[in-house]
């Protein structure tokens, strides 16, 4: 447990660090957001064709209500945390693969839907918006990253000769992963 | 229990958004450990530039003996730079870890509940400090411009390594750390969930899901 904590940690900072270097931002990042926001307006279009999208700028054509995709908003981070967290769980490296594929697709999935509703509430309610953008959408793709990596964990193959639900003897020894 | 996680996801959802105005509305208490963490640290390793933390609300003003240039925007009157910081942003962690733990153990088992509480509050203090202060930092070093900069005495290397820091206190750890946390706090719980993890743990002591 403690070994997975540490390497959590440690491939989390890598992988933000390596994320804030300007290499990383100018072919990823920012394709990546500007991609993110056209996907939105995409399907925001769907049912409201009053939507602009100028690079990662999602603007509505109704009121001149614009939503810039920022770092914390474009789901990197987040994905960031579940790489971490799935590479460091010891696990067979298909399960890890099959997990990330799908787990970055959930993350990514909820982070549109996070996008597009900050949309139509800053258009609604300015407070209302600033509320759902800085604490509860964070909150929730947290949640969100908990939920994959928990129901991931699930799906890996039970080691060899062990019990399920087996309660641990408060005088074992410290885990070793 | 069939289908547990749903079960759990519904919980803390349900939690959430009185989890969230508890949070809101008693930030001004809850804080106060940060202001005073900031003060701590402000001494230690800031005192040369940082001379004192204060509160109003959630939102801590870090008062300091730099100049201001008349190009510069500052707040106060008292002839030094002040940046605030609003403490919410680092704390709505809070909020998420209250919940999950609340789903995770349920108002039933009260003292338990009450122990986990103070635990993930306490857990996160140091973390949410980081991000109020390298927040201050960052408008000091960077954000402010070169008038205030220059006076900080930073290198280029210091400048990015608090770029960095505001950036990790911003965007991972108010999430992260609760979460861990919460993993840490109900290994029991998480067991009972997914054999799983029960497997892949190993031994470990688990006192408070005794």
């Amino acid at each position: 447990m403690i070994r997975f904590f540490i390497l959590f940690l440690v491939i989390q900072a890598m992988l933000f660090g390596g994320e804030l270097t300007a290499p990383a931002q100018q072919y990823f990042v920012v394709p990546w957001t500007n991609l993110l926001a056209s996907a939105s307006a995409a399907l925001v279009k769907g049912f409201d064709p009053n939507v602009l999208v100028t690079g990662k700028v999602l603007q509505s054509t109704t009121n001149g209500f614009a939503v810039s995709i920022e770092a914390g908003c474009n789901g990197v981070e987040a994905t960031i945390v579940l790489i971490a967290a799935m590479l460091s769980f010891p696990a067979p490296w298909k399960n890890k693969l099959i997990g990330l594929a799908v787990g970055i697709l959930a993350v990514q999935g909820l982070n549109v839907v996070r996008i597009i509703s900050l949309f139509y509430l800053g258009q609604w309610d300015y407070e209302v918006f600033e509320w759902a953008h800085l604490y509860v959408w964070q909150a929730l793709i947290m949640l969100d990253v908990l939920i994959v990596w928990l129901l991931w964990v699930r799906t890996l193959p039970k080691s060899p000769g062990s019990g399920p639900r087996t309660p641990t003897p408060p005088s074992a020894a410290p885990a070793a992963a | 229990m069939k289908r547990p996680l749903a079960r759990f996801v519904l919980l803390v959802l349900a939690w959430l958004p009185a989890c969230f105005a508890i949070w809101y509305f008693s930030a001004p208490l809850l804080t106060l450990p940060i202001q005073w963490l900031s003060l701590i640290v402000a001494k230690i390793g800031f005192g040369d530039m940082i001379v004192d933390v204060e509160k109003a609300g959630s939102v801590l003003s870090f008062v300091t003996n730099l100049r201001p240039a008349t190009a510069t925007t500052f707040s106060g009157g008292r002839g030094a730079v002040i940046v605030d910081s609003s403490a919410l942003v680092y704390t709505y962690g809070l909020p998420l870890f209250a919940a999950l733990a609340l789903a995770g153990t349920g108002l039933k088992r009260g003292a338990r509940l009450a122990k986990v509480l103070a635990i993930g509050y306490l857990a996160l203090l140091p973390f949410q400090t980081w991000g109020v202060f390298a927040d201050a930092l960052k408008q000091l070093a960077i954000t402010m411009g070169p008038a205030i900069s220059s006076q900080t005495g930073f290198s280029a290397t210091q400048r990015e390594v608090i770029v960095f820091a505001y950036q990790f206190g911003t965007l991972i750890l108010p999430t992260v750390i609760p979460a861990i946390v919460w993993v840490l706090t109900h290994r029991a719980f998480l067991e009972q969930m997914s054999d799983q993890i029960a497997v892949r743990r190993g031994p470990s002591v688990d006192r408070l899901n005794r």
